[in-house]
């Protein structure tokens, strides 16, 4: 009987999986690229939703007080909704500062650092631009700060981490190689975002944005800001408006109708339209839908 | 033969050109390959040259260490159809006698300047935050709450210590400048007075390990709150409260709750307090929302020669149009009056009641203007009950590091 009972709570510790949370889908996708089963995976933000501001619903409390680790995006993206939950669910593995709490900023080389920060230029993240998704060659920085930190935690599994990491890197090197291919074959050089979510992106492959139709980040259109946006397509040829999924599309159709330009949809994120569930339909979506 | 030899010629060409496609793919591909080993041994360089770059900060620097600051102002211009001398006076009969209000928001006619906040907020060390504001109002300096709480004790526990705002209910531990309405629900005003519950004291929370958020909290305060408490011979109130959410559909959200407080008012005796709210909201994109908020409280107040039983409640409805817009509705109402209302002989003190509504506009998160109108019933004003039509046009500001609000 003791026996039995020794048996059942052994495996019950060898077999309990991790409790992952992360703030946004893609960071969930690429933590179970690492994780694979030993561990449990749940994504904060759905990707229909603006990332700077999600519902700091209850729920979420009761989600992370379960959470082993939490993986942010951080870069001051998640500072408009999660502290409040970080503290409300008294949670000392996951608090800022604890072995369970991963900023995956601290991994990436962040673009468009501001030089000067305030608010009367809207609203500027001062650690420069968070979207860092978009470019698919971070996708590999990230897979390695999740592996590191899942050996910290939950170093009886070593092998079986690295050994998911470097099958899912020689996956992702060989994904990059034809997906730069592809790039090399787009004719989309010019266009104009709605707040900058692809920056990464487009900085990758020499797409050039020729400005925002948000006037200053976080600030709505204003119609003498639209005029001067119509008239920049017009001179310089431009061919795309990259929209996102959460903001209006009024502003961008009625941009559409007086210069011809093309509206396209973006996932900023994994799942954020049909066809990105996963990392590599998401790059693909990008792509195509830039592209074509 | 001479159609062979130009067709063969054609091919040839074609191949050739295919060729040279691929030989140019591959000479670019190569120089790409030298660009990125050229970056990457550049951002090694510029790495070494960081780590190996002297110290240049100041010698007993702390700036990194300085606290969030922020600070939240809030005035407004109002409209109201009683004169200032005598709205000064008013009582809502059975809560609050005749100019025993005190009114720090929005008392005059014309301009006021209700409060400058300071808001600090700063990690302590590895086990602590601490957290103050400061309450400044044009005569007046107050700690609004100052307190520290743990963030590191185990099983799922949190202790907060200081004067703080209690969590019972659903809009008192709010800050004003984060309501969705400018004036207080009639019930909290006419049980707590301004502040509402607010004393040193400590509290305890603990969350359950379920699907569904459920916490558990309770606090021992110092009962200040003459209204209902005040009993100043020791520490008096003891708050508890459980509240729960959960998700029923991605967009939709409930979240309801259960409070009682128990305290010794200003006669010894005791007075309990029980409180139910509930609120749903429905969320119709990332910056549009539907929101339903309602709490009911109830009050049993022991004097010496009787015992005085009142209830009351509020509910708004919210609708968030967009970023910039957002317009409310909100009923107020005493439900249950049972208590010594001679000293209103003659006076219809009945359907006590207010009707208020708001359309709000931000121009950026930070900032917002609010337009409400409200035609309040509860008032008695020189012995007679007197409807009080208001329009009120505020404006709020919170500038600085300004921490989230929660949901």
């Amino acid at each position: 009987m003791k026996k039995i009972l020794l048996t059942l709570l052994l495996t019950s510790v060898l077999f309990a999986s991790l409790k992952v949370d992360t703030t946004y889908a893609t960071l969930g996708a690429v933590a179970k690229k690492i994780g694979g089963d030993a561990i449990e995976v749940t994504v904060l933000a759905s990707p229909q939703y603006d990332p700077h501001f999600i519902t700091p619903k209850p729920s979420l409390i009761a989600k992370l007080r379960r959470a082993d680790l939490l993986i942010i995006n951080g870069g001051g993206l998640e500072i408009g909704w999660l502290p409040p939950l970080l503290r409300n669910a008294n949670n000392p593995k996951i608090r800022n500062g604890a072995k369970g709490f991963l900023d995956i900023s601290h991994a990436i080389a962040m673009i468009e650092v501001p030089t000067s920060v305030s608010r009367a230029y809207g609203d500027v993240h001062a650690q420069g631009n968070p979207h860092y998704f978009t470019d698919p060659y971070n996708i590999l920085l990230i897979a390695k700060a999740i592996e590191q930190k899942l050996i910290e935690l939950d170093p009886k599994k070593e092998q079986f981490y690295s050994k998911n990491f470097e099958q899912f890197e020689k996956e992702w090197q060989a994904y990059l190689k034809s997906f730069d291919a592809k790039m090399t074959v787009c004719t989309t050089k010019k266009v104009i975002e709605y707040h900058e979510l692809y920056d990464y992106f487009l900085k990758r492959y020499s797409i050039k944005s020729y400005g925002n139709i948000e006037p200053l980040p976080g600030i709505a259109p204003s119609s003498k800001h639209t005029v001067a946006l119509i008239n920049t397509i017009k001179e310089n040829g431009i061919k795309k408006i990259l929209q996102d999924v959460y903001h209006e599309q009024k502003t961008a159709k009625f941009i559409a109708a007086k210069t011809g330009v093309k509206v396209v949809v973006i996932p900023h994120d994994v799942g954020a339209v049909e066809e990105s569930d996963t990392l590599e339909k998401f790059y693909d979506t990008i792509a195509k839908r830039i592209c074509h | 033969m001479k159609k062979i030899l130009a067709l063969s010629l054609f091919a040839s060409a074609i191949l050739m050109a295919e060729s040279e496609i691929d030989a140019i793919k591959a000479e670019l591909q190569a120089q790409k390959e030298t660009t990125q080993k050229l970056e990457e041994k550049l951002d090694a360089l510029s790495r070494q040259q960081e780590s190996t770059s002297v110290n240049r900060s100041a010698s007993f620097s702390q700036n990194a260490y300085l606290p969030d600051i922020a600070f939240i102002l809030n005035m407004s211009a109002v409209g109201r159809d009683v004169a200032n001398g005598d709205y000064e006076n008013f009582a809502i009969p059975g809560f609050i006698d005749a100019s025993g209000a005190t009114m720090p928001f929005n008392k005059e006619r014309g301009f006021n300047l209700n409060y400058a906040e300071v808001a600090l907020h700063s990690v302590v060390d590895p086990y602590f935050e601490a957290v103050v504001y400061f309450h400044l109002q044009p005569n007046e300096f107050e700690i609004g709450e100052a307190y520290v709480q743990t963030t590191s004790l185990p099983y799922y526990l949190r202790v907060k210590a200081g004067k703080f705002k209690s969590s019972f209910g659903r809009i008192n531990s709010k800050h004003h400048h984060s309501w969705y309405f400018d004036a207080q629900p009639i019930i909290y005003k006419a049980l707590f007075g301004p502040d509402g519950i607010s004393d040193p004291g400590v509290q305890l929370q603990w969350i359950a390990p379920t699907d569904a958020y459920l916490m558990f909290g309770a606090e021992a305060l110092q009962g200040t709150n003459a209204r209902s408490f005040g009993d100043n011979e020791s520490n008096n109130l003891y708050v508890g409260y459980v509240k729960s959410s959960l998700d029923v559909t991605d967009e939709l959200s409930i979240l309801g709750g259960i409070s009682y407080a128990h305290g010794k008012n200003t006669t010894t005796n005791a007075t309990d307090v029980y409180g139910l709210d509930l609120t749903l909201r429905q969320e119709l994109g990332s910056y549009s929302f539907l929101l339903w908020q309602s709490e009911y409280l109830h009050r049993e107040k022991e004097l010496a020669t009787r015992s005085d039983t009142q209830a009351g409640l509020y509910s708004e409805l919210i609708y968030q149009y967009d970023k910039n817009y957002a317009a409310g509705f909100r009923y107020d109402a005493i439900t249950k009056n049972e208590a010594d209302l001679t000293s209103y002989n003659g006076v219809d003190t009945s359907g006590l009641d207010k009707y208020s509504v708001m359309v709000e506009y931000k121009p950026f998160p930070m900032s917002r203007l609010r337009f409400s109108y409200s035609y309040d019933r509860t008032k008695v004003i020189n012995d007679e009950r007197r409807n009080i039509n208001e329009v009120m046009l505020s404006l709020n500001i919170a500038a600085g590091a300004h921490s989230a609000h929660d949901y």
